[in-house]
């Protein structure tokens, strides 16, 4: 089966991981219930005369893909996938906002062309002049997921290189919307993330986009070795055996996994099957969390994926998302168990290389 | 007239989110597009838009706005020979 090496990374998120030193020692809290992202000066990456028409998800968009395009100092890529749950709503929202607020007059095209789902991909392929492949998948809970199975579909096709990335941003009005909706946790929890008895996530928003070559180079930093999604699974055994089915494909077993990445988003109802779960993967591995410090949202695998290279890179699981008491002596192999409310599930394996 | 480039100047930059650029530092002579502020087509259509719903002006003819749009002293011009400064 063929394996994707990750060659350069870049990720904007509610912590400081734009900052490529940084390694989960200093954690920003989530803004009493919901997190935002951390945004550079985005001068440093966008020309002003683009910058001047980019909502927030491009310009975060935009400027992860080119730390991940640097960090893999090349100049051009064979693809460009995208993947996002809600797209550029940002713009979305401007655009219906000024159809209300003019009544239907007076509508300018800006906001509506940047507010397509596409509008991250089209424009870094605008900037670096690429031609060639270029795709967007909208698939909810699984929009990142599916970035991965259809670059390693390409690179089956003969493709070298492709940028792959998630992108997701959120609004004050988007915010507000879904607290009265009770999406939030109401009250601040005392308890750990993967131990949560009440319903509500944390919302959030992120991007992070991730250099995909076929060939092992000497910039790799990690290898994807497989991904699969799960829809609806109706119990935390169907689960658990599907992941043995899928880690049986790679020729290992749960025992050679040194740190199982787990999506816990802090609501219950979405949890349940991973605190089902859990017991099975402490037994032969060592569990970790990440949605305590970036947030739920559609395109989090793709945070989950970053936190997965940097473990690798750095040969250390950072307490902060420790869930285990056990620290690995090595970590050669981190599998990560996505969930989206309690609908989307994913397994995607990462390798040393 | 000056009073009304002044005006101009302040409505292009909000229309066009040009942030970076200070109303004295636009020359109401220099072309708009292009050289000068280097706007283009997408802004064509933006400044269309901000005649319409700031001075009530509809450009008819889209031809004319090659001559209206040169510079925001052409725009200036053409807003008070429609009389809706």
């Amino acid at each position: 089966m063929t394996k994707a090496y990750i060659n350069g990374i870049g990720c904007i998120s509610p912590q400081n991981s734009i900052d490529s030193e940084w390694f989960f020692d200093a954690i920003n809290p989530a803004k009493g219930d919901y997190f935002d992202a951390i945004e550079p000066s985005y001068k440093e990456f966008i020309a002003p005369n683009l910058l001047r028409r980019m909502g927030r998800a491009i310009k975060m968009g935009v400027a992860a893909g080119n730390i991940a395009i640097q960090q893999a100092g090349i100049e051009k890529v064979d693809a460009i996938i995208t993947g996002t749950g809600l797209g550029c709503f940002e713009d979305s929202e401007r655009f219906l906002l000024a159809i209300l607020n003019n009544d239907e007059q007076f509508l300018t095209p800006t906001s509506f062309i940047q507010s397509t789902h596409n509008t991250v991909g089209s424009q870094i392929a605008l900037i670096m002049k690429c031609h060639d492949y270029n795709f967007t998948y909208v698939h909810r809970g699984f929009s990142f997921e599916s970035t991965i199975q259809d670059a390693l579909m390409l690179f089956e096709e003969g493709k070298e290189t492709i940028l792959v990335g998630g992108i997701e941003e959120h609004t004050p009005n988007f915010v507000v919307l879904n607290r009265r909706a009770h999406k939030f946790q109401e009250l601040p929890s005392d308890k750990p993330i993967w131990k949560s008895t009440t319903p509500g996530i944390q919302m959030s928003e992120g991007t992070a986009f991730f250099v995909l070559n076929k060939t092992k180079t000497e910039k790799s930093l990690a290898s994807i070795d497989g991904i699969q999604t799960l829809y609806k699974p109706k119990t935390s055994a169907d689960i658990l055996n599907k992941l043995h089915s899928f880690l049986k494909l790679h020729n290992l077993t749960l025992a050679d996994i040194d740190v199982t990445l787990m999506g816990f988003s802090d609501d219950v109802n979405f949890d349940q099957k991973l605190q089902e779960l859990l017991p099975s993967i402490e037994k032969e591995s060592i569990a970790a969390c990440y949605k305590n410090v970036c947030g739920e949202y559609h395109t989090a695998s793709a945070f989950a994926m970053w936190t997965a290279t940097k473990l690798i890179e750095k040969q250390k699981l950072p307490k902060v998302l420790a869930i285990s008491d056990k620290a690995p002596s090595k970590i050669k192999h981190v599998l990560i168990i996505n969930q989206y409310l309690g609908i989307n599930y994913s397994f995607t394996l990462l390798s040393q290389c | 007239m000056d009073a009304l480039i002044e005006k101009l100047k302040g409505q292009i930059i909000e229309q066009l989110n040009l942030a970076e650029v200070k109303p004295e530092e636009i020359n109401p002579d220099s072309p708009l597009f292009g050289e000068g502020l280097g706007l283009d087509s997408i802004d064509a259509l933006e400044l269309i838009v901000l005649l319409e719903k700031h001075y009530g002006i509809k450009i008819q003819d889209p031809k004319d706005g090659k001559t209206i749009f040169q510079s925001l002293r052409t725009m200036a011009e053409y807003i008070k020979s429609q009389g809706k400064s």
